[in-house]
C-alpha cells in the first residue's frame, strides 16, 4: 500500500514537525537545565502565545509569523516578572512546591484565557493557510515549511547567544555547575531569571507558530507540553543539542508509527518512548554520546 | 419574669399581625420545579456545552414567561440549575450526582457528548429522576437499560446509513464511479464505533457499490492528525469519511486542507455547517456534506421560527445543538406538564410513552424507543459558499436541492 514516494512523504512531513517539536521544548529545557524546575506552567504560556497572535492579528492583521517575533520580548518580560514575583520565593523549597506553583499558574492563565475569549475553538486563516508547494513531487504545505524555517532560525541564533555572548556562556556555565559558577563571579539569579524569561519567551514564540497549524481553545498546550516533556527526557534534560535530537525521534517514531498500527495510539507510542527511556536510558541521548566519547 | 414573657408575647403577636396585613394583598408566592443539568461550559466540549445551555434556557425562558408550568392545576416557576464539568467524564458524573442530593432538583436535562452523556447516565436511575439529554447519540448510551434515561439525538448508525444511502444515490446518477473506494477514519469512542458499523454493514450490503480501502480509528481530542492523513493520502480513495467532534473536525480538516488533499466527497458524520467550524475554516469548509438531526435550512415554521428568535436573542445563526437542546428541555417539560404531578416515576413512565408534536426534528414528532432513543430521521446538508447550507437528501423534502458532487476544489 505504501510507495518509496508515500514514505519518503511521511519522512518530509516528519522533518517539518521535529523543528516546531523542538522549538516547543527548548524553553523547558533551559530553565529545567539551569534552575532544575518543571515549568508546568509552559503549556499555559503556549496558549497564551496563540491568543495574544489572534489580538494581533484582530487589531494590526499581523501576520502569525510578524507576531511570534513580537511575542519574543513581550512573554520575555512576562517570564522574567513571574521568575521575580513567585518562582524565586520558592526556588529554596522542596521541588514539589515550584512544581504546584506553576501548575497553579497554567490554571490561573487558561482561566484568565476562558474569561477574556471564552471557550470557543479560534483560528487564523491567512492566504497562505491552505496553500502548499510542490518540490520534487511533494506537497509540503506551506504553513508547515514557514514554521519549520522560523524554528531553525531561532535555533539557530539561540545557539549563537549560547556559544558566543557572555549571558549564553553564563547559562551553560550554570547548567553545568551552580556552585562553580558563583565562585566565578556568574550572578546565577539574574541567570535564573533570564532562564525563565528566555523559556516563556520561546513557549510564546511556539504558540505562535502553532496558530499557523492549529486552532486553539483556553486549554491549547496540555497535549504539546507532555510532548515537549518526552521530547527532553529523550534529549537528555540539560542537554540543549539533545532538545533538538529528542524532538527528531519523536517526530519520526510518531509519524512512522502510525503508518503501522491505529491512529489512536499515537499518544500511546510518545508516552511508551518516555518509558523506555527513562528505564534504558535516562540520560537521553545526551547519555549515548557521553559514552561513545568516553 | 411573668411581665418580660408577656411583653415579648405582645411584640411577636404584633409583628405576625403586620406580617399578615402587609402579604395579604399580594399573591401567594409561585412553588418551583428544579431543573439541573451538568454541562461542559468548559473544556474540549465548551462551545457545544454553551450552546446547549442556551437552547435549554430558551426553553425554560418561554414556561416562565407564560406564568409557569401548570401541572396538575398548579402553576410552577421552572429555574435551571447549571454546572460546568470542564468537559471532563467523572467530574460530569460527580455533578449530577451533586444537583440530586445537595441542589434536590426534580428533573434533570443531559449533557453534550456521548462519552460525558455515558458517564452521567449511571445517576438519574440510582435516584428515580426522569432524565432527558439531546447531546449523545451513541446507540451504547442506550443499550445498557436504563429506564430514566431518554435521548432526543437519532443514532449516529443511522447517521452512517443514510451517508451511504447518499452515496448510493450519487452511484446512481454516474457522478460518482461504481464501485467508489472509501476512507474511512473514526474516533475510537461509541460515537465512532456506531458509525463505522453502519458503513460496514452497508458495504457488506453492497459489495458492487462501496469498497472501504482505509479504515482507521483515532484518538478523541487529538492535536496532530498528519500522520493519519499521510494514510489517507496513501489510500487513493475516491471518497474521504470521517466521524469527528467538532475540536477534532476543525484541526484535521484544516490539516487536511493544508495537505492538500482532495476527494470527491467529503464528509465528517454531523460535523461541518457548524458555525465554529464554518468561522475556523472560512471557504476551507465549502461543499462539505453532513448528516444532521436539524439545520436551519428547514423551512417549516417551527425551525424558521426558533432560527430567527435564536439569531434576535444570540447575534448568531443557530446549529442543531441550540436546536436540540430546547426540543429536549420542551419534551421534559411537556411530559411533567401531561403527568400532572413532580412524581419521577410517573415523568418517566409518560416520557416512555409520550407523542410530542411540533418539534423542531424532520418530521416534527418526538417519540422514543422502548430503549428510550429517539425514533427520527436525519437529513444530508451540503455547506455551500458565504456560509449557506441547502439540504440535499431525503430526496423527498421540498426544501431538497441537488448537491455538488464531485465537490470542486476549494482552495
Amino acid at each position: 500500500m505504501f510507495t518509496a514516494q508515500n514514505l519518503l512523504s511521511v519522512g518530509v512531513a516528519a522533518l517539518l514537525t521535529a523543528g516546531l517539536y523542538a522549538v516547543m521544548s527548548y524553553g523547558l529545557a533551559i530553565i529545567y537545565g539551569v534552575m532544575k524546575v518543571i515549568n508546568l506552567s509552559n503549556a499555559g504560556f503556549l496558549m497564551l502565545g496563540a491568543f495574544m497572535t489572534l489580538v494581533y492579528f484582530q487589531a494590526w492583521h499581523l501576520d502569525p509569523l510578524a507576531g511570534a517575533f513580537v511575542n519574543l520580548p513581550v512573554f520575555f518580560v512576562a517570564g522574567w516578572l513571574v521568575y521575580r514575583g513567585l518562582v524565586r520565593r520558592v526556588m529554596t523549597s522542596l521541588p514539589l512546591a515550584s512544581l504546584l506553583m506553576l501548575f497553579a499558574l497554567w490554571l490561573v492563565l487558561q482561566n484568565l484565557a476562558l474569561a477574556i475569549w471564552g471557550a470557543d475553538d479560534q483560528s487564523i486563516i491567512t492566504a497562505y493557510t491552505y496553500k502548499a508547494l510542490s518540490v520534487f513531487g511533494f506537497r509540503i504545505p506551506v504553513t508547515r515549511l514557514l514554521v519549520f524555517g522560523v524554528a531553525l532560525l531561532v535555533l539557530g541564533i539561540l545557539h549563537y547567544v549560547l556559544g558566543h555572548t557572555y549571558v549564553g556562556k553564563a547559562l551553560r556555565a550554570t547548567v553545568q555547575d551552580p556552585q562553580a559558577s558563583l565562585l566565578v563571579g556568574i550572578d546565577t539569579d539574574r541567570i535564573s531569571a533570564v532562564a525563565f524569561g528566555l523559556g516563556t519567551a520561546f513557549a510564546g514564540f511556539a504558540g505562535s507558530l502553532l496558530t499557523l497549524l492549529f486552532s486553539f481553545t483556553p486549554d491549547f498546550g496540555g497535549a504539546f507540553q507532555l510532548k515537549s516533556f518526552t521530547i527532553i527526557v529523550l534529549g537528555g534534560l540539560e542537554n540543549f543539542a539533545g532538545v533538538t535530537v529528542g524532538a527528531a525521534i519523536l517526530a519520526f517514531v510518531e509519524s512512522f508509527a502510525v503508518l503501522f498500527m491505529k491512529a489512536s495510539l499515537q499518544n500511546v507510542i510518545a508516552y511508551a518512548l518516555l518509558v523506555i527511556v527513562l528505564i534504558v536510558m535516562p540520560g537521553g541521548v545526551a547519555q549515548l554520546w557521553s559514552r561513545n566519547r568516553s | 419574669m411573668r411581665r418580660w414573657l408577656r411583653t415579648g408575647g405582645a411584640v411577636l403577636a404584633t409583628t405576625a399581625l403586620l406580617l399578615v396585613l402587609v402579604t395579604a394583598g399580594q399573591p401567594a408566592a409561585m412553588p418551583e420545579i428544579k431543573i439541573g443539568t451538568v454541562l461542559p461550559l468548559t473544556g474540549a466540549f465548551g462551545s457545544s456545552g454553551t450552546y446547549f445551555k442556551q437552547g435549554y434556557g430558551m426553553a425554560i425562558d418561554d414556561v416562565n414567561k407564560a406564568g409557569g408550568l401548570d401541572v396538575g392545576g398548579q402553576k410552577y416557576h421552572v429555574t435551571l440549575t447549571v454546572l460546568d464539568d470542564g468537559s471532563d467524564g467523572t467530574r460530569s458524573r460527580s455533578l449530577v450526582e451533586k444537583l440530586v442530593t445537595d441542589q434536590h432538583v426534580n428533573f434533570l436535562l443531559g449533557g453534550y457528548d456521548t462519552s460525558l452523556v455515558e458517564a452521567q447516565e449511571v445517576v438519574p436511575d440510582q435516584y428515580k429522576i426522569p432524565y432527558v439529554e439531546g447531546g449523545g447519540a451513541a446507540s451504547e448510551i442506550f443499550k445498557r437499560n436504563y429506564k430514566y434515561v431518554f435521548g432526543t439525538l437519532a443514532t449516529i448508525y443511522n447517521l452512517g446509513t443514510i451517508t451511504m444511502d447518499y452515496l448510493a444515490y450519487q452511484i446512481g446518477q454516474n457522478k460518482l464511479p461504481k464501485p467508489i473506494t472509501i476512507a474511512i477514519v473514526w474516533e475510537n469512542t461509541d460515537h465512532g464505533k456506531d458509525y463505522i458499523d453502519a458503513i460496514l454493514d452497508q458495504q457488506k450490503a453492497h459489495p458492487d457499490l462501496f469498497k472501504v480501502v482505509l479504515n482507521q480509528s483515532f484518538q478523541l481530542n487529538g492535536s496532530d492528525f498528519s500522520p493519519l492523513l499521510q494514510q489517507v493520502k496513501a489510500s487513493n480513495a475516491t471518497v474521504f469519511l470521517s466521524d469527528a467532534h467538532l475540536p477534532d473536525f476543525i484541526t484535521m480538516h484544516r490539516q487536511y486542507l493544508q495537505a492538500g488533499l482532495y476527494h470527491q466527497v467529503v464528509s465528517y458524520g454531523a460535523r461541518g455547517p457548524d458555525q465554529r467550524g464554518r468561522q475556523a475554516l472560512g471557504t476551507g469548509a465549502d461543499y462539505l456534506i453532513a448528516g444532521l438531526w436539524w439545520t436551519p435550512a428547514l423551512k417549516d415554521p417551527a425551525s424558521q421560527l426558533f432560527a430567527e428568535r435564536y439569531q434576535r436573542e444570540f447575534h448568531a445563526i443557530p446549529d442543531w445543538f441550540q436546536a436540540l437542546a430546547y426540543d429536549t428541555a420542551r419534551v421534559l417539560l411537556q411530559a411533567v406538564r401531561d403527568a400532572k404531578t413532580l412524581a419521577g416515576p410517573v415523568v418517566r413512565d409518560t416520557l416512555a410513552h409520550m407523542v410530542f408534536h411540533g418539534s423542531l426534528l424532520p418530521g416534527g414528532v418526538i417519540r422514543f424507543g422502548p430503549d428510550g432513543q429517539v425514533r427520527a430521521p436525519y437529513v444530508m446538508v451540503q455547506t455551500t459558499p458565504g456560509n449557506t447550507v441547502r439540504i440535499i437528501w431525503p430526496k423527498k423534502m421540498p426544501e431538497t436541492r441537488d448537491g455538488v458532487v464531485p465537490m470542486p476544489h476549494v482552495q
